[in-house]
């Protein structure tokens, strides 16, 4: 019997398991393979849809589901966290838990999760649309509240998931300011550490003119140091100051606590892993996905995705007996709103730099399209729309 | 004084200048982050950004066609 643990039952978690499940149905079957997750997480959140719960106030039970309803057939669910993995002798174990679980291969998929220790008073002031569909509700009940003042929305710290998410913030609350005919009232300012208000060129070639246009003021190279919540000020780390009334800042985000620490995690605690087969640089049978790794590319759904089938693959190749060729291109394609229902994309892979892509309306239904099948994708059942869609960056093999 | 080698190899923009951030948080003013980079781009991003921020541009170097920029944190207030 050859054991699978996946830790993790987000997008990365369930695609890779839903893969695995298709490609070894067989000796599921027959019990010479088995799959489980880890996660005690009952429900499922789609991440990118904060943004539309936070600023037009869409149902936030429209992006929730139960991960049991999630799961491909095969595939066992364990609700419990894993607080230790031994890769070499290979076995994890979970929350309060002396049982070994032993594996012969596993797959870290543990995402990232806001860090506010890193910068002191900005939990208590933030409005953070990024991170929960309940905390984006209770957002748009306050949006609704603003009748004039200053935002100040942005970047507050490296790293962060979900790159483009912070400029959205800004177009999203332009655009809804300006329905309430009330944009004239508002001041918005975009802070960011990089020294460009998109990081990648291409891209802030496209949306420089759009903050210009719709008068949103930025500060770029802005290192936050510290929010005065007393005060109302954000300060950098050095010693510039910035007033604001209400606060949209994404906060640097942190890996899962137990790889802290593990001769197999950078000194912050994100997973090394070979770029191209997402192998723990160390140990070849033992993989990590999506945020949870050092990789230097987006931390994004896409991501996630893309590497998963990559490891999926080569893992039920070489149970099938034959060679793991499958490596991941680096392909990364986050969607940008840009307000009014228009959309850029975020699209470039290891070997080519991104691309300029001019914000459209077609773009902006692709984005939706995505919304619609998130769900049916964690079952696998759009590998094919995928495959076509990203064409030689689907993967190499 | 500590020394904070970062090593951007095989990432483009905004790999190396994420990194570059990244160390800056947890150095003081008189250390010295020393960035490893084969993105061309890092030079005059790094550059851009010690102006920005009031840190210190040392120099950069190149050998095969790696880049290893020093700069000195100066720019943190006191």
């Amino acid at each position: 019997m050859k054991k699978i643990a996946i830790i993790g039952s987000g997008a990365g978690g369930l695609i890779t398991s839903s893969k695995l499940a298709k490609d070894l149905s067989k000796q599921i079957r027959n019990e010479e393979v088995s799959i489980t997750i880890f996660d005690r997480n009952l429900e499922q959140e789609f991440q990118p849809g904060y943004l539309e719960v936070a600023f037009r106030g869409t149902d936030p039970a429209k992006i929730i589901r139960r991960v049991e309803g999630l799961v491909s057939p095969g595939v066992k669910l364990v609700y419990e966290n894993v607080e230790k993995v031994d890769l070499a002798d290979r076995y994890l174990q979970t929350e309060g838990s002396k049982e070994k679980y032993g594996f012969d291969y596993l797959i870290i998929s543990t995402g990232s999760s806001p860090d506010y220790k890193q910068i002191s008073g900005l939990r208590e002031d933030n409005m953070d649309f990024h991170t929960d569909a309940y905390n984006s509700n209770l957002i748009y009940q306050r949006i609704s509240k603003i009748k004039s003042g200053r935002i100040v929305v942005g970047i507050a710290g490296l790293p962060y998931k979900c790159p483009p998410s912070p400029n959205e913030s800004a177009f999203m609350l332009d655009e809804y300011f300006r329905k309430q005919g009330l944009r004239d009232n508002v001041e918005i300012t975009y802070i960011t550490p990089f020294t460009r208000i998109y990081s990648a060129e291409s891209i802030n070639e496209v949306i420089e003119p759009i903050y210009e246009k719709r008068s949103i003021g930025s500060v770029t190279a802005f290192n936050t140091d510290y929010v005065d919540t007393d005060r109302k000020e954000i300060n950098s780390m050095e010693g510039e100051t910035l007033k604001y009334d209400y606060l949209f800042l994404t906060p640097p985000h942190k890996t899962a606590s137990f790889l802290k620490g593990t001769e197999f995690s950078d000194e912050d605690g994100w997973v090394k892993v070979d770029r191209r087969d997402l192998h723990i640089t160390s140990y070849g049978d033992s993989f990590a996905i999506g945020d949870t790794t050092n990789l230097p590319i987006s931390k994004a759904g896409v991501e996630a995705h893309l590497e998963g089938i990559v490891v999926a693959n080569n893992i039920a190749a070489e149970i099938n007996g034959m060679e793991r060729k499958y490596r991941f291109t680096g392909r990364t394609q986050c969607s940008m709103e840009t307000g009014f229902h228009k959309a850029t994309f975020v699209v470039g892979t290891y070997d080519k730099p991104v691309e300029k892509i001019e914000p459209s309306t077609m773009n902006y239904m692709e984005k939706k399209v995505m919304e619609k099948i998130y769900w049916g994708s964690l079952h696998g059942h759009y590998e094919w729309l995928f495959k076509y869609h990203f064409k030689e960056d689907y993967f190499q093999d | 004084m500590a020394t904070y080698n970062v090593d951007s190899r095989g990432t483009a923009c905004p790999g190396p200048i994420t990194d570059l951030i990244r160390a800056y948080r947890k150095a003081q003013n008189g250390d010295e982050i020393v960035l490893v980079a084969n993105d061309p781009g890092a030079v005059p991003d790094s550059k851009a950004w010690c102006e920005r921020t009031r840190n210190q541009f040392m120099g950069s170097k190149e050998a095969d066609r790696i880049f290893e920029i020093t700069i000195k944190v100066t720019g943190k207030k006191a």
